[in-house]
């Protein structure tokens, strides 16, 4: 199946299933609305084939290249179906299942999670930790069966809709830092697992406080092999600052359009909006040349930090465009499309701090890209 | 080119940069097979040269030579006016005679014939004028170097003149956005390395200045402008549209501006003496973004014809 049979085929799907596809809630919908509709979005587009392409056969796709399910995202997102944050969830963890996970455990699981049929969160930040990922503290001890974890993550995304999360713990030593931590497949039903939603400032609640009290999780979930859970970590982000970007990018896209629409006359600064119009076709251009590089089995790794630093400035970029010319709707409106603006808006207030804040980006390219040596 | 062939030819590319400029470039580009290159595989052929060009702070007939290609005109021969600074028009009008107003670099000054396009009521001609029958004057402006000339005069005899395909100027300028996208990026690229160069080798308080964060961050958002910048300028090139020319151009002389500015800061009162290389580059990267439109003019265009109702070009694809 090469890129084109694929985006025709997909389009062609698309249209004759239209009325199925369509979300059911005006505007951008609650939470519960976005996370319905993405599980329906996804195991229409998982039974139809579409959803597995791309995929490894040995965990429920049918193989090809991962420009295939860049593509898919891609119209997804633009199409408004999918909120493109809870869609590049799949992106960042399936492929860490699919690298770290028993090969069972990947056949098992993946496929659910590609379906719809479940959601999983990523359980990385604390309390005590954020930018300091090392520092990490839920502890994972060993026992008979495996592993007890006692702790707690926080801004886990997710995490009350979650069935299984991929989860960080510290294992060794706390002076062991990267090194004794181990990543766990954790089912989100085990006995001593709590999951407080926290509300965020755009309204949603999104973000959750997880708590781990003595915990059991069996050996057999471990991913990767104890004391290798950053090499998971270091994995996974890459993907959380690429993949998922394309999704973003093309949701950003329509919403500058929708913005266009909108405006009323006059009010969009000309300077403003070509510089906007540039950086989102900038991070478009990047991203692009990400998602072939790892279509051609490159790694990804630092040079991803670029991608997110585009990103958070394109995001941001646009809804300071936004604010500034729907600003009656977006401060003093109620109807659903002004609610939608507003909770964007709100929301791109975020794009330099989530998914490793921008100041660690720089930090990163400045070791990793520029190679200036050691910060002090 | 095949990848091996590439790199081969980039290799053979930037030594000739790093070695002459001006004529004596010209001649070894030619010697390497650029011109050979420009006719088969120009998105390679420009993307490699005006990188290393921009890089090396060189000059040559490069520019000139894509205009011709993209104008339909044999390379190799005459040079070609430039649009004035900002504007990229032809540099010419037929009126009762030629009215000429452009502006030339280095490689006009020595040329037997200059090419001169205009705008004619029935479309637009490319002339070829003998260089006396003009007056060439040599500015110094910000940046001597490249050597630049006004170029003014009327000729009231325009009958060596080929009529061009519509919008074939309209394609030229394109092309000569992107070929100046890729010089601005390679310029800011020298820029970075002269900035991380010293900041690594300057020490103050016990410590290189590259082990300060703020000192980090300001080279880190440096280097995500050119990426951008270069990621932008190579979608472009690789499906050259006006927009997509235009918005190349814009980032890049942008990136550019930026990248003078922080590694300005980073290279402090070394970096502001003409001993040191750092002047050459913020001076010429003013004058590169001024060419055939300024990123501040073009963005601004940008956004006005959208606020007036324009459409979006579509965005790039996977």
């Amino acid at each position: 199946m090469d890129l084109e049979a694929f985006r025709a085929g997909l389009a062609e799907w698309l249209a004759r299933h239209h009325d199925e596809l369509a979300p059911t809630h005006e505007g951008a919908g609650t939470l519960d609305q976005q996370v319905a509709q993405l599980r329906k979005v996804k195991r229409l587009a998982y039974d139809a084939g579409w959803m597995r392409w791309g995929w490894p056969e040995r965990v429920g796709g049918l193989g090809g290249s991962t420009l295939l399910r860049a593509h898919l995202g891609e119209v997804l997102t633009g199409a408004d179906l999918v909120e493109p944050g809870s869609y590049s969830m799949t992106e960042v963890l399936a492929p860490t299942m699919i690298d770290y996970a028993r090969p069972e455990l990947a056949a098992e699981m993946v496929p659910r999670l590609l379906r719809g049929d479940e959601t999983w969160c990523q359980g990385f930040s604390e309390p005590g930790t954020g930018s300091n990922l090392a520092g990490l503290s839920c502890r994972a001890t060993r026992t008979d069966q495996g592993w007890q974890v006692t702790g707690q993550k926080v801004w886990t995304s997710f995490a009350q809709y979650a069935q299984r999360c991929i989860l960080l713990t510290r294992t060794g030593s706390l002076e062991s830092a990267h090194r004794g931590i181990t990543a766990l497949f954790v089912d989100m039903d085990s006995p001593g697992i709590t999951v407080r939603p926290i509300e965020m400032m755009n309204g949603a609640r999104e973000f959750c406080e997880v708590f781990f009290d003595e915990v059991a999780v069996p050996s057999d979930r471990t991913l990767g092999a104890q004391g290798q859970g950053w090499a998971v970590a270091m994995d996974l982000l890459p993907f959380e600052r690429s993949t998922a970007l394309w999704h973003r990018g093309a949701f950003l896209d329509l919403r500058l359009r929708r913005l266009l629409d909108a405006a009323p006359p006059e009010t969009l600064d000309p300077m403003a909006l070509g510089e906007t119009v540039q950086r989102l076709a900038t991070l478009r251009a990047r991203s692009r040349a990400t998602q072939h590089r790892m279509a051609a089995g490159e790694r990804l790794g630092p040079e991803t930090s670029v991608d997110k630093l585009l990103l958070s400035e394109a995001e941001q970029s646009l809804f300071d465009l936004a604010q500034g010319a729907l600003s009656a709707e977006m401060l003093a409106g109620d109807e659903p499309v002004d609610d939608r603006w507003r909770a964007e808006y709100l929301y791109s207030r975020a794009a330099t701090i989530y998914g490793g804040s921008v100041e660690i980006q720089r930090n990163i390219v400045a070791r990793r890209l520029l190679e200036l040596g050691d910060e002090r | 080119m095949d990848d091996a062939e590439r790199q081969l030819f980039g290799q053979a590319v930037r030594r000739a940069t790093e070695t002459h400029t001006g004529a004596a470039l010209d001649t070894a580009l030619a010697e390497l097979g650029w011109l050979d290159a420009l006719e088969a595989d120009p998105h390679t052929a420009v993307a490699v040269l005006f990188d290393a060009q921009g890089a090396a702070n060189v000059t040559s007939s490069a520019l000139g030579q894509v205009l011709r290609a993209a104008l339909g005109l044999a390379t190799g021969q005459s040079a070609v006016l430039l649009p004035p600074l900002g504007q990229w028009d032809p540099p010419a009008r037929v009126e009762a005679g030629l009215c000429v107003n452009g502006l030339g670099l280095a490689d006009l000054a020595g040329a037997d014939t200059i090419t001169v396009v205009a705008e004619a009521e029935l479309g637009q001609l490319a002339v070829t004028v003998s260089p006396r029958t003009l007056h060439l004057r040599t500015v110094r402006g910000m940046d001597p170097s490249l050597g630049p000339l006004v170029v003014a005069g009327e000729v009231p005899d325009a009958a060596d003149g080929s009529t061009l395909a519509p919008g074939a100027w309209a394609a030229a300028v394109d092309h000569a956005r992107i070929a100046l996208a890729y010089e601005l990026v390679g310029a800011s690229g020298a820029l970075l390395e002269l900035a991380r160069d010293h900041a690594l080798e300057r020490v103050q308080f016990g410590r290189p200045v590259a082990s300060f964060q703020a000192v980090r961050h300001r080279l880190a958002e440096t280097y995500v402008a050119i990426e951008g910048a270069r990621a932008l300028t190579d979608a472009a090139a690789a499906q050259p549209s006006t927009e997509m020319a235009a918005m190349a151009k814009a980032v890049a002389g942008r990136a550019a501006r930026q990248a003078a500015r922080h590694c300005q800061q980073v290279l402090a009162g070394i970096g502001f003496t003409t001993e040191h290389p750092l002047h050459h580059y913020v001076k010429r990267v003013l004058v590169l973004d001024e060419l055939f439109g300024s990123s501040r003019v073009i963005t601004r265009d940008l956004g006005r014809r959208l606020s007036a109702g324009g459409t979006l070009e579509p965005p790039i694809t996977l």
